[in-house]
């Protein structure tokens, strides 16, 4: 009797014990996945997720792009490790990549924030200068990254065309002139802005000579709203010394850039 | 020795055949039912329908195995083996904790190391609990 009690019972206990935590911990582990998913379709239904109008901007040579977006998570988790990541690619070569975190959601909480990218247009355009000017088809990647009760994962990426409406599509210079008597070169310029934003940045005219020396510049405020049309005569004061028979005019715009024409007087 | 412990008759090793039978049909008939309630839902998992296979055949086997081994030890032995079976079979099929779904343009991966770091330790505990229930049957007297 005593050898049964203190022998044998303590590894039975064990071995039962261990049997106890096995179960427990086989059905916490089937639990925890099939909560997560009703959690997540608890999420999903109604209005409990909602993104706004996206705002576009562009200032001080920077392009800005604000979605605003609330989340109300209704599901019995915390959703937490939040992340957006957008990559734009033109022919398998990156653009631009864009990534924001966004703050922790505790379970019953509603969180009201806003994925603000930002880049500047030297940074995207540098390598792809023709999309200040040419219409193009683009590859955006998107992915959305969140772990759920900080057990599960998930990673949702999307990829999908886009198309890049350039601010100065069909841009061209003609009817160009010179006044000998005031030494004023003009020219008009006509271009669409095909972008989603407005152009309200300056532009940068610069005017050569023949021997490829600056004979003038001047700069011209633009606001040209998205999808509106813009034709102007542009003045530039250049240096009477310095001036030949042809040359050409280079346009800049956020320091890039964006055309380079010959001209020949009349 | 042989007084002690009787060979079991035919009769005896019959009804283990049976009742290991019954055992392994009703497991059948539970992954079965599996099958008909998630193959729906996970087609579109890579590989899904060997992954299952593998499972339930494996799992149907040693169910199959223990029940026929009951009152050996070798019960104990096919105990520590599933669970290092199902440690590798989880680390192979869950892809180290990493699933992903392609649809056309459209990726979902679910990553649940943690949970798969979970089973791999209740494996372990069962592995455990294995080696002790064979120590407690080779230390038991053929009169316990």
């Amino acid at each position: 009797m005593n050898k049964r009690f203190y022998g044998a019972h303590p590894l039975r206990l064990t071995i039962k014990a261990l049997g106890w935590i096995i179960a427990l911990l086989w059905i916490i582990t089937l639990i925890l996945p099939i909560s997560v998913v009703f959690s997540l379709m608890k999420l999903a239904e109604g209005k409990n997720m909602g993104i706004q109008e996206p705002i576009f901007s562009l200032s001080n040579g920077n392009l800005s792009l604000t979605i605003p977006l609330y989340i109300n998570n209704t599901g019995f988790y915390d959703i937490s490790e939040v992340s957006v990541k957008i990559k734009i690619s033109k022919a398998n070569t990156a653009i631009a990549t864009l990534s924001k975190n966004l703050p922790d959601i505790p379970a019953g909480c509603m969180i009201n924030a806003s994925c603000n990218f930002s880049a500047s247009l030297n940074e995207i355009f540098q390598r792809h200068s023709t999309l200040l000017t040419e219409d193009a088809d683009l590859d955006v990647d998107a992915a959305l990254h969140f772990r759920v009760a900080r057990a599960i994962a998930f990673n949702i990426t999307q990829n999908f065309p886009t198309r890049w409406g350039a601010p100065f599509q069909n841009l061209t210079v003609y009817d160009v002139a010179y006044n000998t008597t005031a030494h004023v070169f003009s020219f008009s310029i006509s271009f669409n802005n095909h972008a989603f934003f407005s152009i309200n940045e300056p532009l940068t005219i610069e005017l050569y000579n023949s021997g490829s020396e600056k004979v003038g510049s001047t700069f011209w405020s633009l606001n040209v709203p998205s999808g509106e049309s813009f034709q102007g005569l542009i003045e530039v004061n250049v240096d009477p010394a310095k001036m030949t028979e042809s040359g050409f005019i280079r346009l800049f715009f956020g320091g890039l850039k964006i055309f380079e024409e010959g001209w020949t007087l009349p | 020795m042989s007084e002690l412990e009787p060979r079991p008759s035919r009769r005896k090793l019959g009804i283990r055949v049976a009742r290991a039978f019954l055992l392994t049909a009703a497991s059948g008939v539970f992954w079965l039912v599996i099958w008909f309630l998630t193959s729906m839902l996970l087609a579109n998992f890579p590989n899904y329908q060997t992954l299952f296979t593998v499972l339930a055949w494996g799992l149907l086997f040693f169910t199959f195995a223990i029940a026929l081994a009951e009152g050996t030890i070798y019960k104990y032995l096919l105990i520590i083996i599933r669970a290092f079976f199902l440690i590798v079979y989880l680390a192979y099929a869950t892809n180290s904790g990493t699933l992903t779904i392609n649809f056309k343009n459209f990726t979902l991966t679910v990553e649940f190391v943690p949970l798969l770091a979970l089973m791999i330790v209740i494996n372990l505990l069962d592995i455990a609990r294995g080696l002790l229930q064979a120590i407690e049957f080779a230390a038991q007297s053929p009169k316990d």
